[in-house]
């Protein structure tokens, strides 16, 4: 699922309140998976599972989507992930579910894909279960928009097998705007990742008007070109399958009135990053 | 043998009839991609151009292109006919013009004057009479028969669709033999057998098999007929591919000319036919143009066969099928893969002609097949939603490897076992009859005993069960015993002798049941066990809708909780079958299989407690209910391979529909997950895997334009049908289907 959304920071008044409200809930969940010493009863709180995920990368995944997240991406088609709500697990049960698909991994090639909301938030609860998927040589990635500690970055990434890693855009005022958050941690985040040697495959939602200017292309594909030869990119076209939940939840959708990108706006896009010498992950 | 086995290896299958041998002797495994494939030539376009005509005006006159409702249909009923004499290369039709059906009342007269009537062909009069007056039919044999208690049943729709007034079908001729060994060869084998030990001690089952093979040898001497009519003398054996296939079709036309058989299944016949053609191929004698050339007018054939059924009939079996079902690739029992280029080359009809809901395209599945032959149908499966899998890994064990799929999911052994065909019990009618204390929901009858009764307090699941297990038990003593009369009735007014003829004289037999609406089953007592189930009672005391509070686990999300049950309801009702004695020593067998009848036994029954209303559908098959399976396809696969094979012999049916972006980013990856899907879900044990790849936008977008669509084909449950001829309603209840979405 692309990782996307954005904020509305202008967008929804209610955001703000719906954010302190999360970071409450954040807190006692970090405490709550801290007094669990043994990694398989490190619990975490998740939205929902697609066992069929196919659009992430490779094969059959399956996709558990973590509840949470403290960026308020305008164009975020999950935003009833942001908050910490949704249903406890322990890595144990996720686990033992995870294990009942190994046939269907190991016939496509396919694994784990912890996305969200932003898996990061529960780091703890995403390297111990990577952790246990090691040990069963079951593939695993990470679909993360990097906004966290690079320590705890770094903890979950030393149990990962594939990073997607999500820039909504490289301009700093932009990004604001769009996400709510500054992006200098994210940024610093990726190179540090790519620095490691870590397979990295770069994300961009692309969304007209918003963030496919001349500029906003060259610099993510020049960025992508900065990172060395095993990054790769992938333009992720917006959808506005987001738009009816923000309605859904009550919330104005600051994209309302944005449409998704046509097949020209691609190609320009493709050809930015192929300039630049990025390889696309469709490529 | 004669010149006509030049070139061909082996001993074993020149001493006695044994296709198996002389295929395993002869063909060549082909390991390689499709890109040998050649599409098609002129004159195939030409012909199917003409079909397609034919076709588009077949729908035009409301399904039905001519009835001869003067001529009895048998092997010999009519002249030949012709689509277009210049163009084709294999000849043969039902009857003496493309479409036209035949009437055949073995079955039963009524469905035949019924049929007629609503077609608007007048029936001949003198066949009226003869049927009525001087011969029975099967039909009227079985409700001659008939306890009340089987009526009962029978009306109110917990034991339906069974072929009491109808041809059985589920019954596929060894085709094969017929070029390979000739026709007087057959006859030769057949009289002596004859001769035997076995048929010569005289006892009342030796009379009626010594009636039975005499009959087979009439209908082997009337094959010969036929294809003399036609120009072709097949009491020997085939010479050239271009022999072969028409020696095979002519035996397949016969059968589907003196039956009218629910499922008229082909067998497994590519690699069979695959040897000729690279023999021929190897001399030079013809080109791959010229190969592929013949599949395609082989399957042109098959694409126009037809039987005259009813509109009621229709209901249970939608989009007018035959079931040509024909199976494809698996594995030989010394490893090495039966795919051979003509595998790939009946796969590439679907490209050459368009896709089409028949023939039946079945690929047997194994995880060690061939990777370019997997992905191939797979990529066929992407394009054009006409293929079914099943999982050769599970039955080859049991089946060997010379078995095929008769109509959706029932593997039988070719020219070796035979199944008597039994529809299915209603499952979620025996919950409701089982908390009504035996009177039927819908018309307050009493039709079976009260083992239990809900009152208006909450269900609770051990006593529910507890009737429900009792009840299950009754019921299969009734269904057993009902079909033991449909079945020696149809043995005795309707014999398939030609099929039988195609078929080892002592023969495996199976009596196939089934079960609908599994899911809703497993559901209810979910919904009773896990949330809280209150009945409401109406005036006549019987429980006709439920009030449910709280949340309950749902089929299709790899839930043990629910899942088990449904595991322990096909357990206990194979078991609960097989105490009672099946007619000629049958071995029961369980389907779990609607075919698109979850939409008419939805209508015979009540609201249940999962949440279903009255008249709704069920799930097709062993599908999970519509849109409750929410974890994924993945995980719906999960649920269903916990169904064991070993007590739903007969086949386990599931119809999984995904977007194509659903299934992958890009064509390629799509079909590789495809294959991936495939592959894992018969890891886990499943057995059997429509694929639909559609958008619902594409279906919704037909139903108002059917005219920009006469090709488009969707797989249901077992089959495949072209959705514009499906009613409207059936066309709605596909669209509530689950449709994996990204």
């Amino acid at each position: 699922m692309e990782h996307c959304r954005l904020a509305g920071p202008g967008g929804c008044g209610q955001g703000d309140a719906l954010y302190a409200r999360a970071r409450r809930r954040n807190t006692l969940a970090d405490r709550c998976t801290q007094e669990h010493e043994a990694a398989g009863s490190v619990r975490g709180y998740i939205h929902s599972v697609e066992t069929m995920g196919t659009v992430d990368n490779g094969g059959i995944r399956f996709v558990l989507f973590m509840q949470g997240c403290v960026m308020r991406c305008a164009f975020c088609h999950n935003p009833d992930t942001w908050l910490r709500m949704g249903r406890e697990v322990t890595v144990d049960e996720i686990m033992s579910e995870v294990l009942e698909y190994t046939p269907f991994f190991e016939a496509s090639g396919g694994g784990v894909t912890a996305s969200g909301g932003e898996p990061l938030l529960q780091h703890r609860f995403v390297r111990a279960l990577f952790e246990r998927c090691g040990g069963h040589h079951i593939h695993r990635a990470l679909d993360t928009a990097g906004y966290c500690k690079y320590g705890d970055f770094a903890s979950v990434l030393d149990c990962t097998d594939l990073l997607l890693f999500s820039v909504k855009v490289v301009d700093e005022e932009k990004h604001v705007k769009l996400t709510g958050v500054r992006n200098d941690v994210i940024l610093s985040n990726l190179r540090l990742a790519a620095a490691r040697g870590a397979d990295i495959v770069v994300r961009y939602v692309l969304i007209p008007s918003v963030n496919d200017s001349e500029r906003d292309l060259h610099d993510i594909a020049s960025l992508v070109a900065s990172l060395g030869d095993r990054v790769r990119a992938d333009i992720l076209p917006y959808n506005r399958m987001g738009v009816v939940k923000w309605r859904q939840l009550g919330l104005d959708c600051a994209l309302e009135r944005v449409p998704e990108p046509t097949p020209d706006d691609i190609s320009r896009a493709r050809r930015v990053f192929h300039e630049c010498s990025v390889r696309l992950r469709t490529d | 043998m004669t010149d006509s086995c030049s070139g061909f290896k082996g001993i074993g299958w020149r001493e006695r009839i044994d296709v198996r041998d002389f295929i395993l002797n002869n063909y060549e495994p082909y390991e390689g991609d499709g890109s040998f494939l050649a599409g098609p030539t002129r004159r195939t376009k030409a012909l199917w151009e003409k079909c397609l005509g034919l076709l588009a005006e077949e729908r035009r006159r409301g399904g039905v292109y001519a009835v001869d409702a003067r001529t009895i249909a048998g092997i010999t009923s009519h002249p030949p006919g012709y689509i277009d004499r210049d163009l084709e290369i294999i000849v043969g039709l039902q009857t003496d013009e493309p479409l036209k059906r035949a009437i055949n009342p073995w079955g039963g007269i009524r469905m035949v004057e019924m049929a007629c009537n609503e077609y608007g062909a007048g029936l001949e009069p003198a066949v009226c009479e003869v049927f009525h007056k001087y011969r029975r039919t099967h039909n009227e044999g079985v409700f001659s028969v008939y306890t009340e208690e089987m009526r009962d049943l029978r009306r109110c729709g917990v034991i339906t669709g069974l072929p009491d007034a109808y041809g059985r079908g589920r019954i596929i001729g060894d085709y094969r033999r017929i070029p390979l060994y000739g026709v007087d060869r057959l006859i030769e084998e057949k009289k002596n057998d004859l001769r035997s030990p076995g048929l010569t001690t005289i006892t009342v089952d030796t009379i009626r098999l010594r009636e039975e093979v005499h009959d087979q040898i009439l209908a082997l001497e009337e094959l010969k007929e036929m294809a003399r009519s036609y120009g072709y003398d097949i009491s020997r054996p085939a010479r050239s591919a271009r022999d072969a296939f028409q020696w095979l079709y002519f035996g397949y036309l016969g059968a589907i000319k003196q039956q009218n058989g629910a499922a008229m299944s082909l067998g497994r016949t590519s690699t069979f036919l695959d040897i000729y053609l690279e023999r021929d191929l190897r001399q030079g004698a013809i080109t791959e143009d010229e190969a592929q050339e013949l599949v395609d007018d082989f399957v042109i054939r098959l694409r126009m066969a037809r039987q005259l059924r009813t509109r009621a009939y229709d209901e249970l079996f939608a989009g007018d099928p035959l079931w040509v079902t024909e199976s494809i690739g698996g594995m030989a029992e010394d490893s090495r893969p039966l795919v051979t280029k003509t595998s790939f080359r009946i796969l590439q009809t679907l490209y050459n002609l368009g896709p089409a809901p028949e023939p039946n395209l079945t690929v047997l599945w194994s995880k060690s097949l061939p990777l370019p032959f997997k992905e191939f149908a797979c990529k066929v499966s992407y394009d054009t939603s006409s293929i079914q899998y099943e999982n050769d890994d599970l039955m080859r064990p049991i089946f060997g490897d010379d078995y095929a799929i008769a109509c959706c999911v029932s593997a039988m052994r070719v020219g070796k076992q035979m199944q008597f065909f039994g529809a299915r019990s209603n499952l979620p009618k025996a919950l409701l009859l089982t908390l009504n204390g035996g009177l039927d929901e819908i018309s307050g009858a009493k039709v079976a005993p009260e083992f239990y009764r809900a009152g208006e307090e909450p269900l609770e699941f051990g006593p529910v069960w507890d009737g429900l297990t009792r009840m299950l038990g009754w019921l299969a003593g009734k269904y057993v015993d009902t079909m033991n009369v449909i079945h020696y009735m149809h043995d005795k007014y309707a014999y398939e002798s030609l099929e039988m003829a195609l078929h080892d004289t002592h023969v495996g037999r199976f009596m196939a049941f089934g079960v609908a609406g599994l899911s809703v089953l497993a559901d209810s007592l979910s919904a009773v066990r896990y949330a809280k189930v209150t009945p409401r009672l109406d005036s006549r005391g019987i429980a006709t809708e439920f009030e449910v509070e709280g949340d309950f686990p749902k089929f299709g999300n790899n839930d043990d909780r629910v899942d088990s049950i449904a595991r322990d309801t096909v357990v206990l009702f194979d078991t609960e079958l097989k105490e009672h004695p099946a007619y000629r020593d049958a071995k029961h067998t369980l389907s779990i299989l609607t075919i698109t009848s979850n939409v008419v036994y939805g209508k015979m029954t009540g609201s249940t407690p999962d949440g279903r209303k009255r008249g709704e559908p069920f799930a097709p098959g062993a599908n999970p209910m519509h849109g409750r399976d929410t974890h994924g396809a993945v995980a719906s696969l999960a649920s269903v391979a916990k169904i064991p094979y070993e007590h739903a012999m007969d086949g386990i049916s599931y119809t999984f529909s995904i977007t194509p972006r659903a299934l992958g980013k890009t064509p390629p990856e799509a079909v590789s997950n495809l294959a991936g899907l495939i592959d894992g879900y018969f890891a886990k044990g499943g057995h059997h895997m429509n694929v639909n790849v559609f958008r619902r936008e594409t279906l919704l977008d037909a139903m108002e334009h059917p005219e920009k669509y006469p090709q488009l084909t969707i797989r249901v449950s077992g089959y495949a049908v072209n959705f514009v001829r499906l009613t409207r309603e059936q066309q709605e209840e596909v669209l509530a289907r689950t449709i994996f979405e990204r």
